[in-house]
Parts: structure tokens; C-alpha cells; sequence
């Protein structure tokens, strides 16, 4: 024993797969703490999805087998399927989401085409910065400034009266919210998400430019046959990613923007389970509603990146 | 271009002035859609109530009238919520920066024996989580319910950094590691003397994304803190413009103030505070967005 090493120091004594153990218990002490915080706050949550299959009520322990726990299978998912609010809350996720990804998807590539098409640096600079910035400016205050935007005597009903037209109720008509939504989100994040496209657009070879112009194509041929053929891989990704969020509509930002007059069109399943889960207290019931809409959407990206690697050979995984 | 063309008779002509005033008429467009939202919340802020309530302003201020920034600045609230966000912004962005930092080091160094177990331990949360509920019960559960640590702790490791970050440290060279063991150092003197300052890059990089993130973030504070005084910026700002549950109209006016000013102004409070509040990410941005762009290119480099 006398020989035994000093703490920290390699002894010649000690065989290389010791020391090697030692390096790695000390390694796995230095990262305790945040394995341990993934499990707290991340593992513990995934097994609290079991309350989703029983009536739990706070205080009882999320998993028990002494009776104290009262399992009721499906019942919960089943009484959300069949529920009187099922067909409109799928229906206006998958809706806000579709039009999202019709009307929005193409607005950060056909920027990106744009933004590679201005040659001067400056102004090139402050188009992309002035279009980044919506991004980087909180929901809170993107929805109050639209909210009070669309008024009954916000901007926008004022332009309308000018020229001419009715003020409309955009706040407590439901028929308008899908395109506040859309336009709104659009607004926020086409710069951001162009800059995925202008970085793969930097990738691309100047000689295919070169050799289309002594073929004699224009700026818009090149734009067509040389620029977006190079970009159609990140394409492809963003797209499976966005097919895999069809049923996960910004529920954060539309918590801001809406109001019980337009829960017709504007309540998702995200704000279905805040209300009916977390404020009335409906801890099972909004677990199984929670449950539902990630097992449906894991299926569409997994179905959107099968169908992917099938057709393009691009894929995910 | 034109010149240049005239003395080189043979090179090809480079687009057409027509192409080159369509893509600069919809740039100059985009700039006005993303810009003036904003810039007619300044207008309207400081112009005359009068002129704000009778929809005259659009394009510049109408008369000047700063009274709405007097009476946000003497609104304690709102610095309450300031400092909070504060608080928040500091002590996440530090337990954010220091838990990727611990985390991605030992998966940095080679033939650590487990390591596969570890990455597939961190990637699974990445896919699947518990989701809002079973969240909100094991943070109450902790005690954490109505605490700052609601707030602060639930977010404090975030595996994507950590992912980062490793990815930053196995591009540092061997013969650093192992001339510092040589020298007698210890992982941790190896990791804070010598790795953390040369990984300056990306440790800024994830500083501003928790720094912006944290400054936008409210929902958080809507489900977890009941407390009005432990409530962040953002969460104030929602019960001042969405909730409306805090009248800016209450915050007292001088009495020389005119009733009419009062009436109409609430209106403009909302806009002079959005101001106020959004000033600071406005006037920072330009200088963090380069370190934005190259979280996004890191991120993209991945996958």
C-alpha cells in the first residue's frame, strides 16, 4: 500500500486499463451534472406520458402498483377523437399549417434567388439585415403591434377607409385569422429562413455560371437551371421538416392573437391543451391530446422522409 | 457595365437594365414591408394624441409629444420586469454556457469508453419529450412552481449546444491536450485554462442565441409564475398589450394634463412601450447578427 499513487498522478504501477477506467470516472464527473439534469428534466417528463393512460390527479405518483393509481387505458385519447372539438381543432392545426407551408415555403427561396441576383454590397447587406430582423424580435410584441395594427381603427382599417372601403372586423370575424396567421408568420421568418438557401447558394461553382453565359443563358436561366437545381438538396430537407409540423401550428403565437369570438378558426390543438389541460386542470386529458399530436406528427416525417428518400434520394435518416 | 462593354466588344453582356430594376424595385419593397411596421410604432409614439387619434400619421411624426416615454420611465413595473429579465437573461445564459461546456467535453476526447451510450442518452430528447403537462407536473412537483428556478433551471442544459460545442472541441488539435498533461494538468485545469479560452467562437455563439432567447421568452412565465413581481419583460408586455390587464391609463397623470390627452394615449403607451422595450434588440442586433448566422451554419453542418 505504500506504493499506492497520489490522486491525480499516473503511476507506473497501474495497468493502462485502470488508469483507463479512472480517466473515465473522472470524465463522467465532470459531466454529472448535466446528465443528470437531462434526466430530471427530460426523461422524468417522457415517463410522465404515462398519466396520459389513467386519471391521474396531482399528487398521486406518475407510475404505482399499489392500487393507488386508477389505469383507464385509452380512454382519454378516445374521448378527444370523438370529442365535439376534434374535427374543428385538427382541422384548423392542419389548416394554419398547410397555408403556412402553400403560401410560405417558397418566400425564403425565391428571396434567396433575389438576394444573390443584387450585386452591390451595401445595399445587399441592409436588405438581409432589415429582413432578418422580424425574427429577432419577441412574439409578444409582433402580436401586440399586429393586434393593434388590426383594429377596428388600427392602420390598416384607417388605408382601407381611405381608399374607399369598409372597416373590417379583422379581430372578431374568424374568417380573416388564417391569413393574419399566415402573413404574420411569413413576415417573421422569410429572411431567417433564407439564410440556409444563400449559404448553399455560396457553395455553388462559379464555372457553371461561366459556361452558361457563353451558352447564352440569362440571369433568370441561370437562376431556373443553374442556381435552384444546386439548392434542391437543402430544399428537400426543409420541406420534410415542415411536412413533419403540419400538426404543430406556432400554438405560442396564437395564444397571443386570439379571442373566444374566433375559436372557430383560430383554436389548435396547442392552445386546446393549455386551456383544457394545464388551466382547468385536465392533467390526463391534455397529456393524451399532447401524445396524439406528437405520434402524429413523428408519422408525417417519417411518411414525408420515406416518400423522400423513395422519390429524390434525399433524406433525413 | 456599360463602359466596360464598350471597350471589350466581346464579353457578354451581363443582364438586362430591365432585370436589374425589377430585382432592385421588389428588394426596395421587402426592405419597406419588414421595416415601416416598426418605424410607424416610433412615428406613432411620439406624435401629438390628437393627431394619433384622428389617424392623420403615417408617414412622419406630427407634432412631438413625449409624454408617453415620461410616464413609462416612472413606471415601476415596468422596471421590475426589466431587472427580472435581467436576472434571467444572466444567470441563464452562465448555467447555459457552463453546462455545454462540461457536457461536451469528455465526449470530446477520444476512446472514452461509453461514449456511444452518452450521444444516443443526449439525441433521443432531441426527438421525443413529455410535452407541456408532464412538464408542468414534475416542475411543480420540485417545488419550483412559482420560483425564478422555474424559469431558470428547466432550460439550463440545452443538448444542442452541447452537440455544438463538442463538434468545436474535437477540432482542436491533440498536441494541445497532451502537452498540457505533460505539464501535469487536470481535466478541468485542461478544460477552463486552456480549452474554454481558445473556444471563444462558438461560446459566443450560443451566448447571444440563450441572450436573444431568453430576452423574447414568455411563455415560461405565463405557465410557472403566478407572481406578478418574478414576471420577465416580455410577460409584462403581454398583460399590457394582449392581456391588457395592466391600464397604462391608471399610471398617474399630472393633473395639468388634459382630459382629452388622456383618453386618447393609452393607445400610444402601447406603442411607446413597445419602443422601449424592443430599443435594446434593435440597436444590438446589427452587431450579433454575424454570430447568428454562424449558429445557423453550424447547425446546418450537421445535418
Amino acid at each position: 500500500m505504500l506504493l499506492k499513487p497520489a490522486r491525480g498522478k499516473i503511476s507506473p504501477f497501474e495497468s493502462i486499463k485502470g488508469r483507463r477506467r479512472r480517466e473515465a470516472v473522472k470524465l463522467y464527473g465532470i459531466m454529472f451534472p448535466v446528465l443528470l439534469h437531462i434526466f430530471i428534466f427530460c426523461y422524468i417528463p417522457m415517463y410522465g406520458i404515462a398519466i396520459a393512460f389513467q386519471d391521474y390527479h396531482p399528487g398521486n405518483p406518475f407510475i404505482a402498483f399499489d392500487g393507488s393509481v386508477k389505469w383507464v387505458g385509452l380512454d382519454h385519447l378516445k374521448k378527444f377523437v370523438t370529442g365535439m372539438y376534434f374535427t374543428r381543432l385538427f382541422g384548423n392545426t392542419f389548416r394554419l399549417s398547410l397555408y403556412l407551408l402553400v403560401f410560405g415555403f417558397w418566400v425564403p427561396i425565391v428571396f434567396a434567388l433575389l438576394v444573390n441576383e443584387i450585386k452591390g454590397g451595401a445595399f445587399k447587406k441592409f436588405l438581409q439585415t432589415s429582413s432578418y430582423l422580424p425574427y429577432f424580435i419577441s412574439t409578444v410584441v409582433v402580436a401586440g403591434m399586429v393586434l393593434s395594427f388590426i383594429k377596428s381603427d388600427g392602420i390598416i382599417n384607417s388605408v382601407i377607409e381611405s381608399l374607399g372601403g369598409k372597416a373590417k372586423p379583422f379581430t372578431t370575424d374568424p374568417k380573416y385569422f388564417s391569413s393574419i396567421y399566415t402573413i404574420t408568420n411569413i413576415w417573421k421568418t422569410f429572411g431567417w429562413n433564407s439564410i440556409l438557401y444563400l449559404s448553399a447558394i455560396t457553395g455553388i461553382d462559379q464555372n457553371l455560371y461561366e459556361a452558361s453565359k457563353i451558352d447564352g443563358a440569362n440571369r433568370l436561366k441561370q437562376a431556373i437551371y443553374i442556381t435552384l437545381p444546386s439548392i434542391v438538396p437543402t430544399i428537400v430537407v426543409l420541406l420534410i421538416f415542415a411536412i413533419g409540423g403540419l400538426l404543430s401550428a406556432n400554438s405560442e403565437f396564437i395564444l397571443l392573437m386570439y379571442n373566444p369570438a374566433i375559436y372557430e378558426t383560430s383554436d389548435v390543438i396547442g392552445t386546446y391543451v393549455y386551456r383544457e389541460g394545464l388551466l382547468s386542470g385536465n392533467f390526463s386529458f391534455g397529456t393524451a391530446v399532447g401524445l396524439f399530436t406528437s405520434v402524429f406528427n413523428f408519422l408525417l416525417l417519417y411518411a414525408a422522409n420515406s416518400a423522400s428518400r423513395k422519390y429524390s434520394s434525399y433524406s433525413l435518416w | 457595365m456599360s463602359l466596360l462593354s464598350k471597350k471589350n466588344p466581346n464579353k457578354i453582356k451581363e443582364g438586362s437594365r430591365i432585370a436589374d430594376f425589377m430585382i432592385y424595385f421588389f428588394a426596395i419593397l421587402i426592405c419597406i414591408a419588414t421595416l415601416y411596421p416598426f418605424y410607424y410604432v416610433a412615428v406613432m409614439s411620439v406624435s401629438d394624441p390628437m393627431e394619433v387619434a384622428s389617424r392623420n400619421v403615417y408617414l412622419y411624426p406630427k407634432g412631438l409629444y413625449l409624454d408617453s416615454y415620461s410616464l413609462i420611465i416612472r413606471d415601476s413595473k415596468m422596471w421590475t420586469a426589466y431587472w427580472n429579465t435581467l436576472i434571467y437573461v444572466v444567470c441563464g445564459t452562465a448555467l447555459a454556457l457552463l453546462t455545454s461546456v462540461i457536457g461536451a467535453y469528455p465526449l470530446s476526447v477520444k476512446n472514452l469508453p461509453g461514449r456511444k451510450w452518452v450521444v444516443r442518452y443526449l439525441i433521443v430528447p432531441m426527438y421525443f419529450g413529455g410535452g407541456l403537462i408532464p412538464t408542468f407536473l414534475l416542475v411543480n412537483n420540485l417545488g419550483l412552481y412559482n420560483t425564478r428556478w422555474a424559469i431558470i433551471l428547466p432550460t439550463a442544459v440545452n443538448i444542442w449546444y452541447i452537440i455544438l460545442t463538442r463538434t468545436y472541441f474535437m477540432g482542436i488539435p491533440d498536441s494541445l491536450r497532451e502537452s498540457a498533461f505533460i505539464d501535469g494538468a487536470t481535466h478541468l485545469q485542461l478544460l477552463f485554462q486552456i480549452i474554454v479560452p481558445i473556444s471563444k467562437p462558438i461560446l459566443a455563439v450560443i451566448a447571444i442565441y440563450k441572450i436573444v432567447g431568453i430576452w423574447n421568452s414568455w411563455f415560461g412565465a405565463l405557465v410557472y409564475l403566478p407572481n406578478e413581481n418574478l414576471h420577465p419583460l416580455q410577460m409584462y408586455l403581454y398583460r399590457v398589450l394582449v392581456q391588457q390587464t395592466v391600464n397604462l391609463k391608471d399610471l398617474a397623470f399630472d393633473e395639468a394634463t388634459e382630459a382629452a390627452k388622456k383618453i386618447f394615449s393609452n393607445i400610444q403607451l402601447k406603442y411607446a412601450i413597445i419602443v422601449f422595450t424592443t430599443l435594446p434588440i434593435i440597436f444590438t442586433y446589427p452587431f450579433f447578427q454575424k454570430y447568428f448566422i454562424k449558429g445557423v451554419m453550424l447547425g446546418s453542418l450537421k445535418e
